[in-house]
């Protein structure tokens, strides 16, 4: 598993553009589920509209380095901020929402990853409505031209290890001992002096930090965005990831985005029954493992226990 | 110390708590005896900030716990257990008592996160979850997950998680609930080897056997008042006194009776034909 980020690199030497481009988007969707872990799988309140987030980052890098407004920003800042806004926006919709338990949290941010969408699509002044803003900029990196999805795989294999390493972190800290509590019983962790509203902000805004990352990634890659990409569907997709790989597990996030990427790939041959392969595949994986495929016991500090590395 | 200083607690149209005031001095066990619905957990959940104060103040060293939010009564150094455990059953038993130690401000909780503050820290908090563990008899279950161990482990471990943080008054809601006889002998150990100089002790307990042995002082309470206050002995007397003289039916009968359980107790009620009473 700690062996994804090498691979990834080797595949990429010799893959043709279009396998290529797949590897990418599962990297991608590794990440954002890395993101919405932290939420979700650490903090266990259920994020529907973690979309959201992913738009407001796609939006930042469309907006600011494209014609749409003649602004040409480099990718390194338009990065740092599309996450920082998308991170704003976590806390904003935090500050009223996190008094929400269970079923009506999830319903709230479901609501907001729709108000997101939907002012993008209404939004034709800035935005261009459904049309979506095309001829965005290619991204550069410290003079490092990023265009085919080869490029993108170097970025994307980076990100990937440090938002890894983040919330690994994130899990073995004081944070993520809080976040566990608050999962667990949340009047207990009161009891025992945890700020539940607080930490659970603070969870939010990094996990919608990742998410926004991820969108100005997205939009450089297809240097097209439009509402279309990022509808209820997608939240979803990213909930599945870590559901299916196994909740508050990283490498879980991994092998989720894996499997939820590649078998609708592998089923393009099937063409009409392609939907109906994926869902009975999803419902045969979380019936033979409802608590997902890894377990959130076997996570990075375990493997590092097994190797003798001793804790991190 | 904590005191109750003309605490009131109003459910609706029934007074749980009527004009409560007494105070529970650090170094010695204090125990609130009384039958069920005489309003002892109530006391509990009000100083704990489970439920809010209708009227009156609840102070730990000075500072008024009904104006401050739950987690803040924690950090004003309250701690308790439960009637029924409630621990972190899927984190393992130090990450439970770890949990007493984070640090109340965000922006170091945040600094921690991303390693900013010195790793010594993070192995300190640990180090001190391990000393309490350790002390409790705990230690070789350091690394088991809570909701795997036996009931009465559960018990010291919520203990543990209570006194982790070095509390200035802890609230012992029924600690014996449910254990057997040697389990009972060992908590009683646990209890009166905590008692020290800066910590004030409050049990609420049934096992009168228990009170008797290590309460230094009790407070009877029945319906929401303090019906008396004194040392065990003085407590028998003054509940066979008035038993005996006022023909009250009485105090010590609903106690005794408490102790046989709920059930057994709402039937006892029922037949006496007792009802509430309102001032």
């Amino acid at each position: 598993m700690a062996l994804v980020p090498v691979l990834a690199l080797i595949a990429g030497q010799f893959l043709p553009a279009y396998p290529l481009r797949i590897l990418d988007m599962i990297l991608l969707y590794a990440i954002l589920g890395l993101g919405l872990n932290i939420i979700v799988g650490y903090a266990g309140l259920l994020d529907l509209g973690y979309v959201a987030f992913y738009a407001i980052g796609a939006y930042s890098w469309a907006l600011l380095a494209s014609g749409q407004f003649d602004i040409h920003l480099p990718f390194a800042l338009v990065l740092l901020i599309g996450a920082s806004l998308a991170g704003l926006a976590g806390i904003l919709l935090g500050i009223p929402v996190l008094r929400l338990r269970g079923d009506y949290l999830a319903i709230v941010t479901l609501g907001f990853g729709e108000i997101i969408r939907v002012l993008m699509n209404n939004l034709d002044g800035v935005t261009n409505g459904p049309q979506g803003i095309a001829r965005i900029d290619e991204a550069h990196l410290f003079g490092w031209t990023l265009s085919t999805p080869h490029d993108f795989l170097y970025l994307l294999v980076a990100l990937l290890v440090v938002v890894f390493l983040f919330v690994w972190r994130i899990q073995e800290s004081a944070l993520g001992t809080a976040l566990s509590a608050v999962r667990e019983d949340q009047d207990a962790a009161r009891g025992c002096g945890i700020d539940t509203t607080r930490v659970k902000l603070v969870a939010f805004a990094f996990s919608a930090f990742v998410g926004g990352g991820c969108g100005v990634v997205f939009a450089s890659m297809q240097r097209f965005v439009s509402p279309e990409s990022f509808t209820f569907w997608e939240s979803l997709i990213i909930v599945l990831v870590i559901v299916i790989g196994g909740l508050g597990n990283p490498f879980g996030a991994l092998l989720g985005a894996t499997l939820l990427i590649l078998i609708p790939e592998l089923l393009r041959a099937y063409a009409d029954y392609r939907l109906l392969l994926y869902g009975m595949a999803l419902v045969i994986i979380i019936l033979a493992r409802p608590r997902g495929i890894i377990s959130r016991a076997f996570g990075p500090s375990w493997l590092m226990r097994r190797l003798g590395g001793g804790k991190c | 110390m904590l005191t109750f200083d003309h605490v009131t607690k109003q459910f609706g149209a029934l007074k749980a708590i009527d004009d409560v005031s007494f105070a529970v001095k650090p170094g010695i066990i204090t125990a609130v005896i009384g039958p069920n619905g005489a309003g002892k957990s109530t006391l509990v959940n009000m100083a704990a900030g489970s439920y809010g104060v209708s009227s009156g103040r609840i102070l730990v060293d000075g500072v008024e716990l009904q104006r401050l939010p739950k987690h803040r009564i924690a950090h004003a150094g309250l701690a308790r257990t439960y009637q029924n455990i409630r621990l972190f059953d899927g984190m393992s038993v130090v990450k439970n008592l770890e949990v007493a130690l984070v640090p109340p401000q965000v922006g170091r909780l945040v600094a921690d996160t991303f390693g900013f503050t010195p790793r010594t820290v993070a192995e300190e908090r640990r180090a001190r979850c391990h000393a309490v563990l350790e002390r409790l008899g705990l230690a070789a279950h350091a690394e088991r997950q809570a909701g795997s161990l036996a009931y009465g482990q559960q018990k010291l471990v919520e203990l543990a998680r209570a006194i982790v943080a070095a509390p200035r008054v802890l609230l012992l809601d029924e600690p014996a609930a449910g254990l057997n006889h040697g389990e009972t002998e060992l908590l009683k150990q646990h209890i009166l080897d905590l008692r020290a100089p800066d910590l004030a002790m409050v049990l609420i307990e049934h096992d009168m056997k228990l009170i008797m042995s290590i309460s230094d002082t009790i407070v009877v309470m029945n319906r929401g008042q303090v019906l008396a206050q004194g040392t065990a002995a003085d407590i028998r007397a003054n509940i066979e006194v008035q038993e005996a003289y006022l023909g009250q039916p009485g105090a010590i009968k609903d106690i005794e009776a408490a102790a046989r359980g709920r059930r057994n107790r709402v039937r006892i009620r029922e037949g006496e034909g007792l009802t509430w009473h309102q001032p």
